[in-house]
């Protein structure tokens, strides 16, 4: 009897002390749903269908997470500038959004390993001359706000010390002032490039030059702290790969060829 | 007469953003109102002495962009407090105070406009405050103060516009969205801006109809 | 209690940046005042004019302006405008957005003023040999613009509230596009817009009570 109550008291007393410690791996597969945060004004990687549901690479690879976590996926759209704020106000789980993994962020959230790296064209409207990137030198540029892409470019027209830089709110306000001719050049992912190109919704833009960027890795994104989802997300990229799915994704949505190599040469991770 | 992509199912979309917007805008009146005249009668009441850290709060809701307070509001509630909640909630949280903030001006500005000498007389015959208050000043202050308050209605429902910064998709919000498949800016953005324009245009008539025929007698 | 981390320093670092903003959210709200009353004075004008053609124009613009929202017509002045060639600057489409806006209020405002001044005024102007447009601008402008002065007032902090509307524009210069562009780079949204709410709630203050002393001023006799 005594040392049942002790026992009952020590179990009482650790109880107290330690709170159960569910984790975001085990609330995501807990509550069945795995909400991620995705850019549908980014094709290939995220867009809308005919009938306004959101299709492209990124959402593909998220639904390929939760079919591994083995719950349902929910696409919660998001602008680029506002993809950290909605991770951070718990809006979303993950952010599957092309995220650049720069220092500055890495200070706020937690990066899992690169899932696709981009190059970024420098996509200028007809009519403008323009042979090579440097030809962005006093004209009037931009890019969405918050991007990779924005903050390499402000930085160069700081450094050149003339024309203008406009970061637009989302990437289809930068090329539809492009094409409007509010623009003259912005920097733009290869793909999104390409298909804003292509899909001929924008009249009168051309592609001129590869960005001179290191490439952009990309990956995914969630909270700082979640370490065991962060290293859920790192063994699902690496799968993703090795399975061939990384590659199936890429021809479905970017086109033939081969899809970025996602290592780094001479470095670890 | 117009060659367009847009579809059926596109204008359903549209149809479910105007719904978002009228359904934040009803939200937020309902509960603004309630709070703007219990906050007005308050600060009427009391005087301004005793009102004063109501009126300073409540001022700073007209003092700072609608965009940031709902961005604040945001930030505070889901990343500093850690509170899971919508950004529904948050918008019409916002634009509640919001209205609550406009609507207390009014209503102290109706109140105000019953003659004195009226109340007093209808508290000699022996009304009781609560008697005055409902059967003197209710009628006579909502004269005043009605044609101002469908102005801060429809006010409220132009800033819901707004609330697509805590991730709601309204109706701007959701022509923006097609905008971007579609590539018809001014096409949609005429759509859109006749939506607001086709709910406004004939309240705010009403609400000059109104004003003017109550001012008269 | 907090979960979260504040980092002030971090964003108390930008300072500088966001009250250089402040001047301009400043300039743009004082400017868009500016052309706006002048433009409003004009409505007024093609309003009282009884030309089917004037009175149109200046009712199709007050109707819009009050009508749409404002974020709507800055978006437009930007992206619309440019559908016809007609590109402008971040800057100015905001200030143009703004006047626009502001002079559709005023002209609102000032027809609620011109019903308090009695139309004898104006008979005994024009009785005394002046133009019609002399009588406007000696005998009615003068008590027009004095009885709206409250709401010019009104309308100037909404002036400077709207220019928060910028960054839909591309705007980075002002106050809201300086804190959003730093809040983009460092994620710091709760200190940065913090911050940037008290700057805004002074500037208000500062015009508010300005526009007080200006009117004791004006207005002593």
């Amino acid at each position: 009897m005594k040392s049942a109550l002790f026992t009952a008291g020590i179990l009482a007393a650790t109880a107290v002390a330690m709170p159960a410690q569910a984790d975001k791996l085990d609330d995501i597969i807990a509550s069945g749903t795995l909400r991620c945060a995705v850019v549908l004004d980014f094709p290939p990687m995220g867009s809308r269908d005919e009938s306004n549901n959101p299709i492209g690479f990124d959402v593909d690879y998220c639904n390929d997470l939760a079919a591994a976590l083995g719950v349902s996926a929910e696409i919660v759209e998001t602008t680029f500038p506002e993809r950290i704020p909605s991770l951070m106000s718990g809006r979303v789980d993950v952010a599957v959004a092309s995220t650049s993994d720069t220092l500055e962020r890495a200070k706020t959230v937690g990066f899992s390993i690169p899932y696709y790296a981009f190059e970024n064209a420098v996509v200028a409207r007809e009519g403008i001359e323009m042979a090579s990137w440097e030809d962005m030198k006093g004209k009037t540029v931009g890019a969405t706000a918050g991007t990779y892409e924005a903050i390499w470019l402000e930085g160069k027209v700081k450094e050149w010390g003339e024309g203008q830089f406009r970061p637009y709110q989302n990437q289809a306000d930068v090329f539809l002032a492009l094409s409007q001719g509010q623009l003259d050049a912005t920097v733009a992912t290869v793909e999104v490039s390409e298909a804003n190109v292509k899909s001929g919704n924008f009249g009168g833009i051309k592609i001129v030059d590869k960005a001179p960027m290191v490439p952009d890795y990309v990956a995914l994104i969630t909270l700082r702290e979640e370490y065991g989802l962060i290293n859920y997300m790192n063994l699902f990229i690496n799968q993703q790969v090795r399975t061939g799915r990384y590659a199936e994704l890429y021809k479905k949505w970017v086109g033939e060829g081969e899809p970025a190599d996602l290592t780094i040469p001479g470095v670890y991770r | 007469m117009f060659d367009t992509a847009l579809s059926t199912n596109d204008l359903i979309f549209l149809a479910k953003g105007a719904g978002m917007t009228l359904i934040v805008t009803a939200i937020s009146v309902f509960f603004g109102t309630i709070l703007g005249i219990i906050f007005g009668v308050f600060r009427y009441q009391v005087g301004p002495w005793w009102a004063a850290p109501l009126t300073f709060v409540l001022d700073i809701f007209r003092s700072i962009p609608l965009l940031i307070q709902l961005v604040l509001a945001n930030a505070f509630v889901t990343t500093v407090l850690g509170y899971r909640i919508s950004g529904f909630a948050i918008a019409c949280g916002v634009l509640s105070l919001y209205t609550a903030a406009y609507c207390a001006e009014i209503v102290r500005g109706g109140i105000e406009a019953v003659p004195q000498t009226l109340r007093r007389a209808a508290r000699s015959l022996g009304m009781t405050w609560g008697q005055d208050m409902t059967s003197i000043v209710l009628p006579l202050a909502t004269r005043v103060a009605l044609p101002s308050w469908i102005g801060l209605a429809l006010g409220v429902m132009k800033d819901s516009a707004l609330v697509y910064i805590v991730q709601v998709v309204e109706l701007l919000k959701s022509t923006q969205i097609l905008i971007t498949r579609l590539q018809e800016p001014l096409f949609l953005l005429m759509i859109c801006g006749l939506f607001y324009f086709l709910i406004s245009f004939p309240i705010a008539r009403f609400g000059g109809y109104l004003e003017k025929r109550w001012s008269n007698d | 209690m907090f979960n979260y981390t504040f980092r002030w320093n971090q964003a108390l670092n930008s300072l500088p940046q966001m009250l250089e903003g402040a001047l301009v959210t400043m300039e743009i709200a004082i400017l868009s005042m500016v052309i706006g009353i002048s433009i409003a004075i004009l409505l007024t004008l093609f309003r009282l004019s009884r030309n089917p053609l004037l009175v149109g124009i200046a009712a199709t613009w007050v109707e819009i302006a009050r009508n749409t929202p404002a974020l709507f017509q800055i978006y437009m002045v930007h992206f619309g405008l440019a559908g016809f060639g007609i590109h402008l600057s971040p800057y100015l489409s905001l200030l143009i957005g703004i006047a626009f806006n502001n002079a559709g209020y005023l002209t609102e405002n000032f027809r609620g003023a011109l019903k308090a001044i009695p139309d004898t005024q104006t008979r005994a102007a024009r009785s005394l040999g002046m133009t019609p447009l002399q009588a406007f601008r000696n005998v009615i402008m003068p008590q027009m613009l004095r009885i709206s002065f409250l709401p010019m007032t009104n309308q100037m902090v909404w002036a400077i509230l709207m220019t928060s509307l910028g960054a839909v524009v591309a705007m980075n210069t002002d106050l809201y596009g300086v804190t959003s562009e730093l809040n983009a780079r460092t994620f710091r949204t709760f200190e940065l817009f913090a911050i940037a709410a008290v700057i805004f709630y002074l500037i208000t203050k500062v015009i508010t009570l300005s526009a007080r002393l200006l009117a004791a001023r004006l207005f002593r006799y």
